[in-house]
């Protein structure tokens, strides 16, 4: 009988913990969602679907979207990111927008990296907000981290599909007019790498990377390859 | 008063009857957007890209070049992606971004590039 009384105590006791685990983790979305506001990240950034459906629409595009946020990034990054951003994409956010175009060739001119300038607590309680914002399509799970064949992927990624064609799989080399991948494995989450590659245009319907037909099994070995990169 | 509004309601259902025809873009816009980052703005291969590539982007200024290939060629090429008529699989597929009418302007466009 006094067991059956300490054991309801102990459960009351810790329900009454999760309760307060739970709100303080929504305090930290709050104080968040807030900063966000205050910061004026929607002023170059999309907080809210749906993306751009035009070209038009595209060249005005200041920053990349981040309504699908919590599904795209890896919390760890996102904090970091956010204290001391560095730079993604070598030729801006809409390459179009930033090169010089040359009789001969194009360069690209001026970029500027992210503006935010947080604080470690903010950078905190805004990444709890945006890990909230998430594409409701994307399934998780799919990705899981074992062996694979990294010479395989590695020949999808170059030869047979062209990836290198526009991103940086080295600091060094591949091409320059979307983000940079070398390091994108401290920086996506593995299941929105598949879910992307099978079709970017759900995301960002005139994005300027072309799906290709691929069956799931080379989806899955280029997530892993580029999951990898760090 | 009636026929004012009669006559608001028409251009209305027309607007709503065109919405879907002006989604198609221009060739320009698409050949900016979707091209210029390897075969660059004068479209003779200067890309930002172009660097990162094993096998140069075909110069579309270049009339010998381009009278080498018939329009169903350029069509496949940029629909299926240069693999599907056996050239540098870094000419990406285009099919998932450009409806066939929209590929076949850009078919144009390119011999405006050429003038050939
Ligand atoms: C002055 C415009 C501007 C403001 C304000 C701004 N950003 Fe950015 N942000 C950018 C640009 C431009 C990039 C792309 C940088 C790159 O690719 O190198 C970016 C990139 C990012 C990324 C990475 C996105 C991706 O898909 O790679 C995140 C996350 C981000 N910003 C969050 C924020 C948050 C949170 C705020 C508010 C505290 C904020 N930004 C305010 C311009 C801005
Ligand atoms: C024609 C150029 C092009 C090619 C070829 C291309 N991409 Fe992309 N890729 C892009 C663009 C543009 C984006 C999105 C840019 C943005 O978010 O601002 C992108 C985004 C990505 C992202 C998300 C990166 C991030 O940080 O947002 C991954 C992962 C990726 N591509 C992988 C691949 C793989 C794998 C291939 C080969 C199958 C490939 N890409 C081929 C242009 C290209
Ligand atoms: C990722 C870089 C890249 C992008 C983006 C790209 N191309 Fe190409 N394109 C190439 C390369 C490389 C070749 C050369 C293929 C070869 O000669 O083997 C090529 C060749 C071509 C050819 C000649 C095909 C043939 O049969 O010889 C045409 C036509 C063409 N591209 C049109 C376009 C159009 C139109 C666009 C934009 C919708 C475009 N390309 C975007 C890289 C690219």
């Amino acid at each position: 009988m006094k067991s059956l009384k300490i054991l309801i105590s102990l459960i009351v006791f810790a329900l009454f913990l999760s309760a307060g685990v739970v709100n303080s983790v929504s305090a930290d979305e709050k104080e968040g969602k807030a900063l966000v506001e205050s910061k004026k990240c929607g002023s170059c950034h999309k907080m809210q679907g749906p993306p751009d459906k035009t070209i038009a629409d595209v060249l005005k595009r200041k920053a990349p979207d981040l309504f699908y946020a919590g599904s795209k990034f890896k919390k760890e990054w996102l904090e970091g990111f956010l204290q001391k951003p560095t730079m993604l994409r070598p030729a801006g956010t809409v390459y179009l927008n930033n090169i010089k175009m040359g009789e001969k060739k194009d360069e690209i001119g001026d970029v500027k990296p992210c503006a935010s300038a947080l604080s470690q607590k903010e950078a905190h309680e805004v990444t709890e907000y945006l890990m909230t914002l998430k594409e409701p399509t994307m399934k998780a799970g799919v990705i899981v981290d074992d062996k694979f064949s990294k010479a395989k992927a590695k020949v999808l990624f170059g030869q047979k599909e062209g990836c290198s064609g526009c991103h940086r799989d080295k600091a060094d080399s591949g091409g320059t007019s979307c983000p940079t991948l070398y390091n994108a494995g401290e920086r996506l989450n593995p299941d929105w790498i598949f879910d992307f590659l099978k079709n970017p245009q759900k995301y960002d319907p005139k994005i300027w990377m072309p799906r290709r037909e691929l069956s799931d099994e080379d989806f899955i070995l280029l997530a892993k390859l580029i999951a990898s990169m760090k | 008063m009636k026929k004012v509004s009669l006559i608001g309601l028409s251009v209305m259902f027309l607007g709503l009857m065109i919405t879907p025809l002006a989604l198609a873009e221009k060739a320009e816009d698409n050949y900016k957007l979707y091209c210029f980052q390897c075969h660059g703005s004068k479209g003779n291969g200067g890309g930002i890209n172009a660097a990162a590539l094993s096998t140069a982007p075909r110069d579309h200024t270049s009339a010998t070049e381009m009278k080498k290939l018939t329009d169903d060629n350029i069509f496949t090429a940029i629909k299926e992606g240069g693999a599907a008529v056996s050239k540098s699989t870094f000419m990406p597929p285009f099919k998932s971004i450009l409806t066939d009418d929209e590929i076949k302007e850009m078919v144009k466009h390119l011999h405006k590039l050429c003038n050939c």
